[in-house]
């Protein structure tokens, strides 16, 4: 901890959040930056990082001078963004000088929200946290302490899931999670076993290689890479289309992919999976799938019990390597037979049918499957999802005939009831044409570097330091058992026992993110949450309209402060840090220093983390990031300092690394095809592990689980939007207009609504809105409007456009951090969760509320909120401020 | 040796990181910009509707017609390679060369009380490096090279469209030199003042 001297200024400055510097001159910001005062040589030095400006990690090329951080541009060696970065990206010195950075951490010194705050030390403020932690696990038990993350630019997830391991608490929860990308892993895990083909996840690596993948037609279903990563998958598709590349895109908005696309869709938000039935309903009906793969290599053929839903089993293997035995209908025999893993050319298995075996009602998978879509034709689908069935059947059509094809599926159909189900059929679109690990497809399993112990971020969350009884109090994750895959609470659920109480009283929440107001469902509904806190700690890069509720304010590192492994495609890239400001502590090393803590005041298992021996595989905790970091690169035989000068490498050659066919490759401990990571071996179109979850928690929960209230379902089905505009409800009339959301290229979730660079090319969301809709609300272009459902209002611009379906209208997420010292502290202005629903109908599988497809109704408003700052110049207060770097912190 | 842009319209996505490399690289004031992405469109009738997006940087006009207004000589035309310039300590800030531009591309740096324009990152040219928006385009969209070489990239990239199919902005003898490709959307005879800045922004 270095000595805590500060000017009176300087104490001013950190004594209100988001309190404004005096402007600062313009345009010699980036002169003064460069540390022409300095005394000393004049250095220039370019360190190669990666972006954390949203997920994609693009590498960086970032000049410092002086210790002073003055350009940054794409580095060409990154084979996923190639030298390219987008305006999030390029805005990093913005974010990281910005005047109103958390600089020290701060103690609330007036009353909860008065916004008066006094500087502590890293070391005060971990024992005002710690000792408030331990005051409610002894008062109302550990589970009482919920976690938190998300709302963009998240350094590392585990990192918070560990920490609530180690504590003893089940309840870490993120507004994402089962409203972003969980239920596609945990539908692309449990019917295939690899990786998902999301393109904002930075996955389907098979397209980063234009001038070698053979692929032909690319679905774009709810993704727009062009707004979510412009300069990794954004770039990779304007590549593809620029090689002859066929896109059919998927998307009520017409998003720079759309406009570029051969077909597009602008379906009605919240109507995918009724889209998607029907397009598996006409490829399984015009016999477009391939036949011999889906008898092959899916579970489509094996006979399921059609009381029991569940399969029939020849026989269960003792064997962990081999898969049971199911039962097919040989059609030689005209009998049921056992099918020997993984195939036996003695037999001719039927793929529909309806059979009795040993006197019970058998059906074929395949034969469920048909009848779950039979009622969604062509016609059907056009009616629910508000499109043209000639258009759909063009879109079907160009994927099952312009082949190898691949369906990309993105973050919209993860934001409503029908989230898993969707994912699901998405799989199946894609595995019932064969589109799995040939080249071209997106599905595949190519070879990864092996530092990585946990998917994607590197921390062990010590899964086994929860007791079984704390893990069965998850909050929410008894009816929605699929958020065990990420080990995640449910919010609505925590959000309710902060307010009610029950199950169990909720009482500490530390979280760390951008606007957790901005992010989460029905904003307004957590308040009542937030009042019966008796703490809130608050870690993050600049304040938020979130941290005018907290009892403790941290300051987290920016991107341009912190180290990361990264793996891009074939090779191992750092990040790592290019300078440090302030007394900014990296996230991930946060949670170990506040474990240290609490092991001093008598945690025993949180003393027990930072045994080496008792932690093993675990990891014990970390006294630094060198160090943590050394543990993985180490088994390359380097140091994390030697892996940071020696990045960016490839750890395999380019043709080694993308490994097709892995299902073919033999299993030397059977010496038989490896087959896919399934319980199977085979693509598991009908899902019967979803009973078992339902049932058990099995795959995900350490410990057996009481079964949910029903069982999840093993097909995709389609579930019409609670606040459905289909029926003619009074709510519809009310409210006559469905809402979307989605992305734009200048900010990640909640983040960076605080630089002048991209406030000044976005400074107030739009509201899409079609000439009709906006004639019958009475709006014009450029209108302020009030946008409302039945939870809440908020405002947007209007932009009355063609480019958007009639019936729906959308709207970005926003927060005004203009407004912090005011009474409203800028999330209620213009935020799009005013207005979404954070109650059930719940996805069944992993509780997703809803965030996308709802009602709403527009109206004319005055003009903009007051006090939002909307002309170029506003956001002078904002510029960078020349800072000298600081040693790292210790504590 | 004529040095300019080919703008390759089927890959610009509307990002607009173009606009913001540009301020980094450039330390160009807020409010203004020297370049700034246009949306054309969407036109027609929902669902069967066209856009595309327009990179508006300024276009190193042959004759360019803020030279000839300006009444200093700050703004001047390079002879090697036909850049167009503002020399800042001869500018008075008295917004000649902007009004006399058809396509509104000089901006008016608030700060300094100057106009800016693009300068087609000549300093970092100098140094090697290629213009900031070009080096960090992520779509490839925006392609800069010599024109007089019919090996450069940017010439054979022109040369592998077919002609109608290249187009630059409404020239009114001024001799606009960027070189636009659109292939397979129709293109609109706007001027870029005429046009709205990307969707997803109002301002920049």
């Amino acid at each position: 901890m270095q000595a805590n001297t500060f000017s009176q200024a300087e104490f001013l400055a950190a004594a209100g959040i988001g309190g404004l510097c005096p402007a600062q001159d313009d345009t010699p910001a980036f002169a003064a930056l460069e540390g022409e005062g300095r005394a000393g040589a004049d250095e220039t030095r370019i360190v190669k990082t990666c972006c954390r400006a949203c997920i994609a990690n693009c590498g960086v090329l970032a000049t410092v001078r002086n210790g002073r951080v003055v350009k940054l541009q794409g580095n060409p060696e990154d084979p996923m963004s190639k030298g390219r970065m987008c305006a999030k990206g390029l805005s990093g010195i913005q974010a990281l000088y910005h005047p109103n950075r958390n600089k020290y951490p701060l103690i609330r010194a007036g009353e909860r929200g008065e916004n008066k705050w006094r500087r502590a030390s890293w070391d005060e403020a971990l024992e005002y946290i710690a000792k408030g932690l331990m005051k409610v696990r002894e008062q109302y038990g550990a589970e009482a302490v919920a976690c938190s993350t998300g709302g963009g630019g998240n350094p590392e997830i585990w990192s918070i899931a560990r920490f609530c391991n180690i504590f003893g608490t089940p309840n870490w929860f993120e507004p994402g999670c089962a409203q972003c990308y969980l239920p596609r892993v945990l539908a692309y895990t449990m019917m295939y076993g690899g990786v998902d083909p999301s393109i904002a996840d930075s996955n389907a690596l098979e397209l980063y290689f234009p001038d070698e993948t053979p692929i032909k037609t690319l679905v774009l279903w709810g993704t727009a890479p062009s707004y979510s990563c412009p300069a990794s998958g954004g770039g990779m598709v304007s590549d593809l289309r620029a090689k002859g590349v066929k896109t059919v895109v998927v998307d009520p908005r017409m998003t720079p992919d759309a406009a570029k696309s051969d077909v597009w869709l602008p379906i009605r938000p919240g109507s995918d999976v009724a889209l998607m039935l029907a397009w598996i309903r006409y490829i399984l009906e015009h016999k477009l799938f391939d036949r011999d793969f889906v008898r092959k290599w899916t579970n489509l053929p094996y006979l399921v019990d059609v009381e029991s839903k569940m399969l029939l089993r020849a026989e269960k293997s003792q064997d962990p390597d081999e898969p049971d035995t199911f039962v097919v209908w040989d059609q030689k025999t005209a009998g049921p037979r056992p099918l020997p893993y993984p195939w036996d050319d003695a037999l001719d298995p039927a793929l529909e049918g309806t059979f009795t075996v040993d006197g019970r009602r058998c059906k074929t998978g395949f034969q469920l499957l048909w009848e779950r879509v039979q009622a969604y034709t062509l016609e059907k689908a056009a009616e629910l999802c508000w499109l043209d069935a000639e258009r759909i059947e063009r879109a079907i059509r160009l994927f099952t005939d312009n082949s190898p094809s691949g369906l990309a599926i993105g973050v919209a159909t993860d934001q409503g009831a029908n989230s898993v189900q969707a994912a699901m059929a998405a799989a199946t679109i894609d595995l019932l044409m064969g589109n799995v690990e040939r080249p071209g497809a997106l599905l595949q399993r190519f070879r990864t570097s092996g530092l990585f112990d946990m998917p994607n971020y590197p921390v062990p969350i010590a899964a086994r330091m929860l007791p079984e009884e704390q893990l069965k109090k998850r909050l929410g994750a008894n009816e929605h058992k699929g958020l065990h895959i990420w080990f995640a609470g449910h919010p609505s659920s925590i959000r309710d026992a902060m307010i009610t109480g029950k199950p169990y009283p909720v009482k500490a929440w530390i979280d760390r993110s951008g606007n957790k107001l901005g992010a989460v469902a029905d904003s307004q509904s957590w308040l009542p949450a937030i009042e019966n806190m008796d703490l809130i700690v608050h870690m993050y890069t600049t304040p938020t309209s979130f941290s005018a509720y907290a009892d403790v304010l941290l300051p987290a590192e920016e991107w341009l402060e912190t180290d990361m492994m990264v793996e891009t495609c074939n090779k191992l890239f750092a990040r790592q840090a290019a300078t440090h400001l302030w007394e900014t502590m990296d996230e991930t090393l946060f949670w170990s220093r506040l474990a240290k803590k609490c092991a001093e005041l008598g945690h025993e298992r949180c003393r027990l983390a930072f045994d080496p021996e008792f932690m093993g595989k675990d990891l014990a905790y970390w006294d630094s990031m060198d160090e943590f970091f050394t543990h993985f690169t180490s088994r390359i035989g380097l140091t994390w300092k030697q892996f940071k000068e020696k990045a960016p490498f490839e750890y395999l050659p380019r043709d080694q690394w993308r490994s097709y066919y892995v299902y073919r490759q033999t299993d030397p401990k059977t010496g038989k095809p490896g087959g896919f990571a399934t319980p199977s071996k085979k693509l598991e179109l009908y899902l019967e592990s979803m009973i078992t979850l339902s049932r058990t928690g099995k795959p995900f929960s350490l410990y057996e689980l009481p079964p949910a209230s029903r069982d999840y379902d093993p097909l995709p089905y389609y579930f019409e939007p609670y606040e459905s505009p289909i029926a003619s409800t009074e709510l519809a009339k009310e409210y006559p207009l469905v809402l979307t959301s989605g992305r734009v290229p200048f900010y990640h979730h909640g983040t960076l609504r605080n630089i002048p660079w991209l406030r000044e090319i976005y400074p107030a969301p739009e509201l899409w809105i079609h000439p009709t809709a906006a004639g019958q609300c009475g709006v014009a272009d450029g209108d302020w409007v009030w946008v409302a459902s039945q939870r809440g209002r908020t405002q947007a611009i209007a932009r009355v456009t063609e480019g958007i379906n009639p019936g729906t209208v959308c709207m970005e997420r926003f927060w005004n951090p203009e407004k912090l010292n005011t009474p409203t502290h800028g999330w209620r202005e213009m935020n799009v969760n005013m207005l979404t629903k954070a109650d059930a109908p719940f996805n069944d599988v992993v509780g997703t509320y809803t965030l996308r497809g709802f009602l709403v109704k527009v109206t004319k408003a005055e003009g903009p909120p007051e006090g939002v700052w909307l002309k170029p110049e506003d956001f002078k207060p904002w510029l960078p401020q020349p800072t000298e770097p600081t040693p790292e912190v210790r504590v | 040796m004529k040095h300019g842009f080919v703008i390759d319209l089927d890959r610009c996505i509307g990002c607009k990181g173009c606009q913001v490399a540009c301020k980094q690289e450039n330390g160009v004031a807020l409010g203004a910009n020297r370049t700034l992405v246009r949306t054309v469109g969407p036109m027609g009738s929902y669902p069967d509707v066209q856009m595309y997006f327009l990179p508006t940087p300024c276009q190193q006009c042959a004759d360019p017609p803020c030279v000839q207004v300006c009444p200093t000589g700050a703004c001047w035309q390079n002879r090697e390679e036909g850049v167009v310039l503002i020399d800042r300590e001869q500018c008075i800030g008295c917004r000649s060369c902007g009004e006399a531009c058809p396509y509104q591309a000089n901006t008016f740096n608030q700060e300094l009380r100057v106009m800016d324009k693009c300068d087609t990152c000549i300093a970092a040219r100098a140094q090697g490096e290629l213009p900031a928006c070009v080096r960090n385009c992520a779509g490839g969209a925006l392609r800069f090279g010599d024109l007089d070489d019919p090996e450069s990239e940017v010439s054979r990239l022109l040369a592998s469209v077919p002609a109608e199919k290249v187009h630059s902005l409404r020239d009114f003898g001024n001799g606009p030199s960027i070189r636009y490709i659109l292939r397979r959307d129709k293109w609109v005879d706007a001027l870029p003042q005429e046009l709205e800045t990307a969707k997803g922004g109002r301002n920049g």
